[in-house]
């Protein structure tokens, strides 16, 4: 009780009292007197305590700071500091053709990091120096290589690839002239048949930010650093190509020495791609594509590019694809120069095409009259013709018919009047005055000026156009249906500045104009013509397939045998040695097919009648001389040739697009070549070429596939 | 306003104080709670010296124990000084005070001859084998002391010749210990005359002379080149923080980061993968103690370690309000301002409030001359309560 009378604030008052009275008391004035200078002092000990209280209270505000309100940030930084994340890529999935065909495989390659955590910036110019010396490489590259911002800071950069066994040992025992300096081996790419197929396979590279941030496909499961398909194949199809990597959370203490670790996720190589490309068709249509190029720049045409599609009509398989100028995919694995680079980004200087665009689906242009047939559809669909009926051809139409100011002429490709034609053999002699007829037809019946529904583009669309095919490839072009609402969203630019005219539908009737497409649109509406109307969405995918677990050595085999195969850079592909896998030892993870995109609204009779002016095309039409000497009667072939006038330039651009065997279609092939004459000219002899290569193949007899792509004369539009 | 510490209180019950205290021992009016924090704070010292040891001791192959086990014989020995001091009247420690203020300076002298011992770069070891005594820790406790006399004659009337006397006792003592070189222990001399001047009578104009004088003595430290660029680059490190390994500031990054990865709980005593078991703190055992604190027992543990020295504060100035003369409330004023500045100064550096200087924590940090000393100033503050009625 007494200890805690003496408790602050306790004291009873009665005591306090006691004092003041006290303080009256000559004894208490004494003892007073006695403790003066003591009682002052202790009015100090107040001020000395307010100053620790202002510590108290400055340490306890600190705190709770640091551990309350920043704790969560700090205990981020404290994982920094101990948790290091230790990845190993897994080996990349191989690529494939529908056959087991290796087209990209892994080769291990020496190469030489910089781990810019462990070199003082000073330090840098000297070692790259050295560097350049051994690996014979200018410094200024090594430089550029080193800053290059898409590798993580924290990961070591490679600067050279493909370094021998001898540069390696100028560098590894000399690790204090070559600080931050280490030799990685690492799978890179590589690409047994060199070039083909280069546009579908794609590449590989570091993920960009832009990638990491902003794409939906690359959201979830990346980070930096990570190499992903950047083009093509490798891109669509990323996921089940990359695997997963081993993961393994290393915890070091203050010196860095590992004192602990935790497996997060066990390696898992990338599956296997088939694709349902045929590498032989694909190596026939490159062949073809690149010989017709060449001849009808012998022949006084620019033909700066093309692209050929292949399709399976039956299934919507992509069995070829291709486009010109195109480029050894195995540069952009191994490195390339700044040569290399200005064939690949192309060069306005010396009017070199770029060689990266896939033209086969990324290249709009007018279809010429290609289009047709897709007129004609449009027509049967709409009423306005019957499958067998006709229509008078004269040498030029004029519309509006009853003349008038503002009526214009519009001219069929000869003078000539080829008098009263079916639907059928309007599409082989490519009557243009049949198909402006067409199309004036779908504009008026409705009303003046249609009736707004704009049937005709309605059909264009649910033929395929005006949007992507939706082939599982990146980067495909929409092309162009002009209607009344593109008119209005062009506007400011100085398009349609009357408004949707009838003479815009006439002109689109013969594919020219302001509508655009690309050749797999082309392919993949041509299919539906064929195989009773449904629209694929192509698929190049095929299957996804787990490989067989090696054995050791099974394993080891395969390694020494990449490595005694030199990796010849260019030349014929059919010379090397190229691997062919056993599908059926693998897991099916995944088939791919072909969506359905839409349905013509055409019976087998219209389809029918359609087809038989195709087959005529060839067979006696605008593509005879071209298919002269073809051996039709085994291997029938339908098509139509199709001219497109360039706006800007006047020249032409090539297109031909067929099928065949016409009796039961295996394949569809839209072919196209920039300013290179007519349709038949140039697009048709390639065709034909194709063709020929394929119907050897389907072993057919009296087929010379060996003759090279020769132009044809041809005056048709 | 002294009813804070308690009163001065000349009669009980009628009965004057003197009278009716003869009749009672001394060790009947001990201050319990001021031995509990001083064990207190020991034991929660010990704790973390082993928590901050045992990975590097382990991985050393060396006895785990084997700091804490040094620590708990300190304590020990820290016990035994107690007793010792508060055992005889304090106020013959004021007829000795000059004779301890001649001892300390011989020992601080000879410290700096080849008898002392360089550790850490410093000499400011006594080395005798199985143990050793840094006399600087020992110096704090008899400034305090001499420092206390000088000023109890004064009875609060300082004049300028009583300051220059006290800036004498101080600036030898002072010199001799930052010529070691020991910043800490330097900052701590001066920071005990400032607080001895404050509570000792000195009036403002003193402080105003000591100021201008403290700056040009500043100022002429660094025209001399007598600061080491080191101890420059510590003390301003925390300006500027920077988790770069070769500077400074690494040791405050990785400070602070421990501290404030405890959250308000901590991560738990010997857990694994703390920046204490990972040993990313430097001198964690002993002037970064703090930080063990702060990252395994959370800001409950480092708050609760903050009120335990409250409370010992606290007790002192209470003992100082109470004691019984001048010397007495200056020796206990000493003592609390002594506690609180390093205090103040070692928890506020591993914060980054304060510059980094090596300075140990009062009864945590590891190390003997300290524990030792600071149990002796118990046994004093302890000899003063008790003896405050005689």
């Amino acid at each position: 009780v007494r200890r805690k009378s003496r408790k602050i604030g306790t004291r009873p008052i009665t005591r306090r009292k006691r004092r003041g009275h006290s303080n009256a008391t000559p004894s208490a004035a004494a003892a007073s007197a006695k403790t003066l200078g003591l009682d002052r002092l202790r009015l100090r000990l107040v001020v000395f305590s307010v100053l620790l209280v202002t510590i108290f209270v400055a340490l306890f505000s600190r705190l709770w700071f640091l551990q309350v309100l920043a704790g969560d940030e700090y205990q981020a930084l404290a994982r920094e500091n101990r948790v290091r994340r230790v990845e190993s890529e897994p080996p990349r999935g191989r690529i494939l053709d529908r056959n087991g065909n290796v087209l990209v495989d892994n080769r291990p390659t020496l190469s030489i990091t910089i781990d810019r955590q462990l070199i003082d910036e000073e330090k840098i110019p000297k070692v790259l120096k050295r560097l350049s010396k051994v690996l014979d490489v200018r410094v200024k590259e090594l430089r550029k290589r080193l800053n290059d911002g898409t590798v993580s800071p924290y990961k070591p950069v490679p600067v050279a690839n493909d370094v021998t066994e001898a540069q390696a040992n100028e560098i590894f025992p000399y690790q204090e002239r070559f600080p931050g300096v280490d030799i990685e081996e690492l799978q890179i790419r590589k690409y047994p048949y060199g070039r083909l197929l280069a546009h579908v396979l794609g590449y590989v590279g570091e993920i960009s930010e832009e990638e990491l941030e902003e794409s939906d496909q690359f959201r979830k499961g990346y980070r930096a650093g990570d190499i992903i398909g950047k083009a093509g194949i490798e891109r669509t199809y990323d996921a089940f190509l990359r695997g997963k990597p081993r993961i393994e959370q290393v915890v070091v203490n203050a010196d860095n020495q590992v004192v602990g670790k935790r497996l997060k996720q066990e390696q898992q190589p990338g599956n296997d791609l088939y694709l349902s490309a045929d590498i032989r068709v694909q190596e026939i249509v490159e062949r073809a594509l690149a010989d017709g190029i060449e001849a009808a720049r012998g022949g006084g045409y620019q033909a700066p590019d093309g692209g050929v599609a292949v399709l399976e009509p039956d299934t919507g398989d992509v069995i070829a694809m291709a486009s010109y100028p195109t480029y050894k995919p195995s540069m952009l694995a191994d490195g390339f120069s700044f040569k290399d680079q200005r064939m690949l980004a192309g060069d306005p200087k010396t009017n070199q095409d770029d060689a990266l665009t896939n033209r086969a689906m990324a290249s709009e242009q007018a279809p010429g009259s290609t289009f047709k047939p897709i007129t004609a559809g449009a027509a049967l669909a709409n009423d306005v013709i019957g499958p067998y009926d006709g229509l008078d051809c004269p040498g030029s139409r004029t519309y509006p018919p009853e003349g008038g100011p503002g009526s214009v002429a519009f001219p069929n490709w000869t003078s000539a009047d080829s008098g009263f034609v079916t639907l059928p053999k309007s599409l082989e002699i490519s009557c243009n005055t049949f198909y402006y007829e067409l199309g004036w037809q779908m504009e008026t019946r409705w009303g003046q000026r249609g009736d707004g529904t704009e049937r005709f583009q309605k059909y264009e669309r649910r033929a395929g156009f005006g949007n992507p095919t939706g082939v599982d490839l990146p980067y495909e072009q929409d092309g162009v249906v002009p209607d009344m609402q593109w008119c209005k969203d062009n506007e400011d630019i100085g398009y349609c500045p009357d408004g949707w005219l009838p003479g815009y539908t006439v002109n689109m009737s013969i594919g020219q104009g302001d509508l655009k497409v690309t050749p797999i649109q082309m392919a993949a509406s041509y299919a539906a013509l064929v195989n009773g109307g449904i629209v694929w969405e192509p698929r190049m995918g095929y299957e996804v397939r787990r490989p067989p677990v090696q054995e050791q050595d099974e394993l080891e085999e395969t390694q020494t045998r990449t490595e005694t195969d030199p990796q010849s850079e260019d030349g014929d592909p059919q010379s090397k040695v190229t691997e062919k896998v056993e599908v059926s030892k693998s897991k099916l993870i995944k088939e791919i097919k072909a969506p359905r995109g839409s349905v013509l609204p055409l019976d087998d009779i219209e389809l029918g009648a359609i087809r038989e002016g195709l087959e005529a095309v060839v067979a006696s039409g605008t593509a005879a001389s071209s298919f002269a000497g073809f051996p039709l009667d085994r291997f029938p072939v339908g098509g139509k040739t199709g001219t497109a006038q360039r706006g800007e330039t006047g020249e032409n651009d090539s297109w031909f697009l067929s099928y065949g065997p016409a009796n039961d279609p295996g394949y569809v092939i839209a072919v196209y070549v920039e300013q290179a004459g007519h349709g038949g000219t140039t697009s048709a002899p390639i065709a034909r070429q194709i063709w020929e290569g394929i119907a050897e193949l389907e072993g057919v007899q009296g087929v010379d596939a060996s003759t090279e792509v020769s132009l044809a004369s041809d005056g048709s539009g | 306003m002294a009813t804070i510490f308690g009163e001065a209180v000349d009669r009980i019950g009628g009965e004057p104080i003197s009278a009716r205290m003869a009749r009672k021992a001394p060790i009947r009016h001990l201050d319990p709670t001021l031995l509990l924090m001083t064990l207190a704070l020991s034991a929660y010292g010990a704790l973390m010296i082993f928590s901050s040891t045992v990975s590097k001791q382990e991985a050393a192959g060396a006895d785990p124990a084997f700091f804490m086990k040094r620590q708990i014989a300190y304590i020990v020995a820290g016990v035994v000084a107690l007793l010792v001091v508060s055992f005889f009247d304090y106020r013959h420690v004021r007829a000795l005070a000059p004779v301890l203020y001649g001892v300390t300076i011989l020992a601080l002298i000879l410290v700096l001859t080849p008898l002392g011992d360089v550790q850490n770069n410093a000499r400011s070891w006594f080395n005798f084998g199985l143990f050793q005594i840094q006399p600087s820790e020992f110096a704090k406790l008899a400034l305090i002391v001499a420092m206390a006399a000088w000023l109890a004659e004064r009875k609060g009337d300082v004049r300028w010749l009583d300051l220059g006397l006290c800036l004498g006792i101080v600036g030898i003592l002072s010199a001799l210990i930052f010529v070691e070189p020991d910043l800490g222990g330097t900052m701590v001399i001066v920071a005990i005359l400032i607080v001895m001047l404050l509570v000792g009578g000195a009036k403002l104009r003193h402080f105003i002379a000591l100021g201008l004088l403290g700056t040009v003595a500043i100022v002429g430290a660094f025209q001399m080149d007598l600061v080491e660029d080191y101890q420059i680059e510590r003390i301003t490190a925390f300006l500027d923080p920077s988790p770069d390994v070769r500077t400074e500031g690494y040791n405050l990054t990785q400070a602070k980061i421990a501290i404030a990865s405890g959250g308000l709980r901590g991560k738990g005593v010997g857990s694994e993968n703390t920046q204490t078991d990972l040993d990313f703190v430097p001198e964690q055992h002993t002037d970064f103690i703090f930080t063990a604190v702060g990252e395994q027992l959370g800001f409950m543990g480092g708050a609760a370690l903050l009120g335990l020295f409250a409370i010992l504060i606290w007790r002192s100035l209470r003992i100082a309000a109470m004691a019984r003369d001048t010397f007495g409330m200056l020796v206990a004023a000493g003592i609390a301002g002594m506690w609180a500045f390093q205090l103040f100064v070692n928890v506020g550096m591993t914060m980054g409030i304060m510059p980094i200087t090596g300075l140990p924590l009062p009864f945590v940090s590891f190390g003997g001359s300290g524990l030792l000393m600071n149990f002796m100033a118990v046994g004093l503050l302890l000899n003063i309560h008790m003896r405050r009625f005689l």
